[in-house]
């Protein structure tokens, strides 16, 4: 908290010693301006705005139009946006944030822009939570009791409770009250979310027919113009042309590179292939109902039995780090100490046989008369040819430990159904994405059994369960890491799920573009910073 | 025109017209009766990305307001489609009938030019061979427009992208619209090109035009213009060439539409096709049977042109089939 309130001190301390020189205008800090920025993206985006969007497509736009009340730094910290600083009370349920003065929406066309105000706050809270409303950003912010205008530059949230890392949560991008024309909630069907106005670095200028869509340097940004002129975002119908796309300079950056192609861009000088995280991993994922699996020894013998390094040397060419845990390896929660388990078939066995098992005349390991022979439900996601190697080989591996495993691909939603509906399954293959929050309450908290919930597992234990209630109602830091620890270590020893990788994502980009830091997932939060020197501009 | 030969020519339009829209009635019921039927709940898609909840998809349908049971659904889309609203996409929210024109165009583009390319290979090789029978230079070309008409599309689509980047070193992807230096039209021969050679269609135009024209070529009419010295070609024409043409035309137009979804997912052409496979791939049932209906009134226009064309060229043809109508 310190720290933070340092850093909005000095922001005051300039804008108080230069009160005759707007701080919008170009950023003076003698890089140039200039340039286009094409990039690739796979797929088109739905909607265009912060609230109704939810994939990445998308939030990488309204990344580049929206702005804060608070953003994150390269370095994860907490930083002024649209608030220029925020108290906090001792109890740690009001925040109240005092606003910029200085900052205008992106003009409407044929009118002038209008100022951003503390209405504007109250105004995105509101229609973010209202019933009608359909956004991912809801669940989130089920925190805050109420908000409040104090002046035109001073609004103040009340928090039902004191939640650890509030500040963070305040990133959510704020939207002009005179943006959508519905004023009580938002649908896709309200022309704002596909004509965002922000206040962010860029103007959205044109969606063609083609959906590529072009943004331009928002001149009065309040942080100093970006420095790039134009941001093209081009949508590719395959994957697989990316890479060739940058490769002949038809866009200038792929955001995240084909794991097969990565081998090649290495090789060419041209390109810099720039590794992030994103938090995230895949997993194979256990149904505890079924008895034989109910066993936490056959679990952890299906975890010795797969060679995870060399499924990830072999099919993502070894860009990623194998997991033990549940959490995501580049979040503060992920415990270092607890090692993965080794590949080792014969402990496998040896597991098996502890647990009751013996191989059957084909080789099939049964206990009681049954056999091991299980169903693996795998959906055809997009970069459905790799998933299609992970579990080839997953089968694989355990027909060598004697265990049968029939492997059905489902089609993505009919697979949804069938893994967290109907829950008609012996194991399934998924990936979990996470936000910075490292909350993995509704993954393995017995209560999150049941329809349509995550713990589709039916994964349940009391010591689990007490550890994650307590991880979310401690304020301390410190005590949250320690308890996330013990979490990790716990749910490593049960293996609800044979944890994989975590993948190191690759964006790939031509070298005329400097000073690239990218987000893990919101990928162009620094992009103001970006340039071009002036002989590359073209 | 005269008119006792416009006269045969609204009639068969009206009671075409009055057929297709008893078809679009019957494709739309279909397709979405499908649509229900299929795994998957077409509102799942607004929830993508956030953690589920029962609570969550309850609400959605209320907060909507969409009808519960599937035909109350289905009645107030068509309903929506009387009043000439095709309603909104599920996932951009924007009109379903302007987004289908703005693609469709380019889908147009795509299917007429590749029909053209159909034409220019297939014609020259039927005409010559019906006219010559069966010889050295013929023959051989007969055989390769049947081969031709046997690769799968995708893979003559990927065999092009990799020789033009590898062999050639130019990168055919760019959008039409994009802001290349090279004209932009140039992009678009390659996948023009592939959909007219591999739709599938070459060596079906070639047989049925080359087995008409010879059928023609034997016809008494035929031996009495040549035996008076008259132009062969003129009197064949209509029977032999015209009316082959546009039934066979009439009768590919699914196929080459078909062709045209996997032709624009290799070739990231912007069109209907592939707004049709990301529809499916998100349950976006507006924008599925919005395309559906679409397609299907294509489908039905071509045949209903060639319908136009037959009775134009042959008044009596509509007579006939009326009497038919009337036995019925």
């Amino acid at each position: 908290m310190k720290k933070t309130s340092v850093v909005a001190l000095s922001i005051l301390g300039i804008v108080v010693g230069t009160p005759l020189v707007s701080p919008a205008g170009p950023k003076n800090d003698g890089r140039p301006d200039g340039g286009t920025l094409g990039y690739g993206e796979y797929g088109r985006p739905s909607t265009l705005d912060p609230i109704t969007s939810n994939e990445m497509v998308s939030l990488r736009i309204t990344e580049l139009v929206f702005s804060g009340l608070v953003g994150i730094d390269e370095k994860q910290e907490i930083v002024p946006e649209l608030a220029e600083r925020w108290e906090m009370s001792k109890d740690g349920r009001i925040h109240t944030f005092y606003l910029r003065k200085d900052v205008m929406w992106h003009p409407k066309e044929g009118e002038e822009p209008k100022p951003f105000t503390a209405d504007d706050v109250v105004f995105t809270y509101n229609i973010m939570m209202h019933p009608k409303t359909i956004t991912p950003l809801k669940v989130r912010y089920e925190f805050i009791e109420k908000v409040e205008k104090l002046s035109d530059y001073a609004v103040q949230f009340t928090l039902k409770r004191p939640i650890l890392n509030a500040l963070a949560k305040f990133s959510f991008k704020v939207i002009p009250k005179h943006g959508p024309s519905n004023s009580l909630y938002l649908t896709r069907d309200d022309p704002f979310v596909q004509h965002p106005i922000g206040t962010g670095p860029y103007i959205l200028k044109t969606i063609t027919t083609d959906r590529e869509i072009v943004l331009v340097a928002n001149e009065s940004y309040f942080k100093g113009r970006a420095h790039i002129n134009k941001f093209i975002s081009k949508p590719f119908a395959d994957q697989n042309i990316l890479t060739q796309a940058l490769m002949f300079n038809a866009i200038d950056m792929v955001v995240r590179v084909n794991p097969r192609d990565v081998p090649e861009l290495q090789g060419d000088k041209r390109f810099i292939l720039q590794p992030y995280n994103a938090l995230s991993y895949a997993f194979f994922g256990y149904n505890l109902r079924n008895p034989l699996l109910a066993d936490k020894r056959v679990r952890k013998a299906f975890t010795y039995a797969v060679n995870r390094q060399e499924m990830l040397d072999s099919f993502f060419n070894g860009a990623g780090t194998i997991i033990s845990g549940p959490f995501a390896p580049g979040s503060w929660a992920y415990n270092l100490d607890v090692q993965p388990l080794p590949f080792d078939a014969e402990k496998a066995i040896a597991l098996l046989r502890e647990a009751g098992f013996a191989a059957g005349p084909d080789g099939i390991m049964q206990k009681d008369g049954k056999k091991l022979a299980l169903s693996l439900k795998v959906p055809i996601e997009k970069e459905s040819e790799a998933v299609k190697r992970v579990v080839l080989a997953f089968q694989n591996y355990l027909k060598h430990v004697g265990v049968a495993i029939k492997v059905e691909f489902e089609e993505w939603q009919a697979w949804k159904e069938t893994a967290f509906l109907e829950h008609d399954f012996d194991i399934i293959f998924a990936s979990w994405v996470f936000d910075d929050s490292a909350d993995i309450s509704s993954l393995f908290h017995s209560a999150e059994i049941g329809p349509w919930r995550n713990n589709f597992g039916a994964y349940s234990n009391p010591e689990v369960d007490g550890l994650i209630v307590e991880s979310k109602l401690t304020l301390d830091h410190e005590k949250r890491r320690t308890i996330n620890r013990k979490l990790h270590a716990i749910l490593a020893d049960e293996a609800p799920y044979t944890f994989l990788w975590a993948l190191t994502n690759y964006s790939g980009y031509h070298k005329k573009l400097r000073r690239v830091a990218i987000h893990p997932y919101k990928f162009f939060s620094f992009a103001d910073e970006w340039f071009i020197p002036v002989p590359d501009q073209k | 025109m005269k008119l006792a030969a416009i006269r045969p020519i609204t009639l068969a339009l009206s009671r075409e017209l009055v057929l297709t829209a008893l078809l679009l009635l019957g494709v739309s019921l279909v397709v979405f009766v499908i649509l229900y039927l299929a795994p998957g709940d077409p509102f799942s898609v607004l929830l993508e990305g956030q953690t589920l909840s029962h609570e969550a998809r309850a609400g959605i349908r209320e907060a909507l307001g969409v009808p519960k049971t599937w035909y109350a659904q289905y009645l107030s889309w068509l309903g929506g489609l009387l009043r000439g609203n095709f309603g909104t996409s599920m996932r951009t929210g924007l009109p379903v009938f302007g987004e289908i024109v703005r693609v469709g165009l380019s889908t147009l583009y795509l299917t007429l030019g590749s029909m053209l390319v159909t034409l220019l290979i297939a014609v020259p090789i039927a005409l010559h061979s019906s006219v010559r029978g069966a010889t050295a230079l013929n023959w051989p070309l007969t055989m390769l427009a049947y081969l031709v008409s046997a690769l799968p599309v995708f893979w003559l689509g990927y065999v092009a992208i990799y020789v033009s980047i590898h062999q050639f070193g130019v990168f055919p992807l760019i959008s039409r619209v994009s802001t290349s230096p090279e004209p932009a039209w140039l992009y678009s021969l390659l996948p023009i090109c592939v959909l007219g050679i591999g739709n599938g269609t070459i060596g079906e135009v070639v047989r049925y035009l080359r087995e008409e024209m010879s059928r023609v070529m034997a016809e008494d009419y035929i031996r009495t213009a040549r035996a008076k010295g008259a132009s062969v070609w003129r009197h064949a024409f209509k029977e032999g060439f015209l009316i082959p043409m546009t039934e066979i035309i009439a009768a590919k137009i699914p196929f080459i539409l078909g062709g045209a979804v996997i032709v624009e997912q290799v070739f990231n052409w912007p069109g209907m096709g592939r707004m049709a496979w990301q529809a499916a791939q998100d349950r976006d049932f507006p924008v599925i049977m919005g395309i559906a209906m679409i397609a299907a009134m294509w489908v039905r226009v071509g045949s209903l042109v060639q319908r136009v064309v037959y009775v134009v060229v042959n008044p009596r043809a509509s007579r006939e089939r009326r009497g038919v109508g009337r036995a019925e």
